[in-house]
């Protein structure tokens, strides 16, 4: 299958928004997705955007049954070892079912890791669920290390009501 | 007493020293290889990778240079469900000083500054076994996605994205 992997445009935003739910349905979390497209948009595509995004494309006569031809994407943004400086942190890795097993996921991630090593970047971090044994296959296949079983690393957050409660004790201004 | 402020060019020197005696307390401080050249470049800057809040120690009525005996660097990243996020990379407080809520005043001064610029929730990393952080966290309501949602950190290293980077044979 022929397909394309280009950086996403303000006007992928709306498809890009369809996949991000998609994701988030297969990782059985949809009730977590708050964002519009509206926001994207303006997140990924200012003056000094908080993500970038690559995007799969394939051709008219191979669009999807519902007529897409944006077909998968991967978004990322920059970390900051103090160990090791720059680091890319993939965040969202996606292709819809009907086009998977084609090199699609394997072609963003690559150039995810291109986009990293432009810019120096030691490092391309992710995380994966538990649960999800085909993608901790495919990531463990390509090189990655699981830094929660070798190292304990475990991922917390501040939010909602604990976030406030935080912020409301900061001393003023 | 302390007091904190945003970090300024000339504080690297403590920015480097501090990020060193975090990682000794992580057991892992053969692993920094960032400069003070590095860190001088990476935030301050045109566009800083970083942003930096530091603690300062003064004797009450001393006439000494207050002395930098704490940090927290964070940085914004982005979660695709809620938006903008305050990422928390670095916090420390040098041991004498702890105990006397500083770690606590940092704390509470980041989620002021995540709400004000616009995050819906600030995140970190913390190692297992790190019993006294995990407790001091969890007490103020951070919430373990590892343990309860199941997410495991990934990485690949600097071999392995240039592998990934090289044009395919296929």
């Amino acid at each position: 299958m022929d397909f394309k992997i280009r950086a996403a445009k303000q006007e992928d935003c709306k498809e890009i928004s369809r996949m991000i739910i998609e994701l988030a349905v297969f990782e059985k979390m949809q009730d977590q997705v708050k964002i519009s497209t509206q926001e994207l948009e303006r997140d990924g595509f200012c003056s000094n955007p908080l993500f970038e995004c690559q995007v799969a494309e394939v051709s008219e006569e191979q669009k999807s049954s519902q007529g897409y031809t944006v077909v998968g994407y991967v978004l990322y943004y920059y970390t900051y070892s103090t160990w090791m400086g720059l680091t890319v942190f993939m965040e969202d890795l996606y292709v819809m079912p009907e086009y998977r097993g084609k090199g699609i996921g394997k072609g963003l991630m690559s150039k995810v890791a291109q986009v990293g090593k432009e810019k120096q970047c030691t490092r391309l971090q992710l995380a994966v669920l538990d649960w999800n044994t085909r993608s901790l296959d495919f990531y463990i296949m390509k090189g990655a290390r699981d830094m929660t079983a070798s190292e304990g690393w475990h991922a917390l957050r501040f939010d909602g009501e604990a976030l406030d409660k935080l912020a409301a004790e900061a001393p003023k201004d | 007493m302390f007091k904190l402020r945003k970090a300024e060019p000339r504080d690297v020197p403590d920015i480097l020293r501090l990020i060193k005696e975090l990682a000794k307390y992580e057991e892992m401080e053969d692993r920094v290889m960032l400069t003070e050249k590095d860190l001088l470049e990476d935030g301050f800057g045109e566009h800083p990778f970083y942003q930096c809040i530091l603690a300062e120690w003064q004797e009450e009525q001393s006439n000494e240079e207050p002395k930098v005996i704490g940090f927290a660097m964070y940085y914004f990243t982005y979660d695709p469900w809620t938006g903008k996020l305050l990422y928390l990379e670095d916090f420390f407080v040098v041991e004498e000083f702890r105990g006397k809520g500083i770690g606590s005043e940092i704390l509470k001064l980041l989620s002021h500054l995540a709400m004000k610029t616009r995050c819906g929730s600030m995140h970190f990393i913390v190692a297992e076994d790190n019993r006294s952080s995990i407790e001091f966290y969890k007490r103020r309501g951070a919430e373990d996605l590892s343990k309860e949602e199941g997410w495991r950190l990934f990485r690949f290293d600097k071999d392995s994205i240039l592998k990934m980077a090289a044009p395919a044979e296929e």
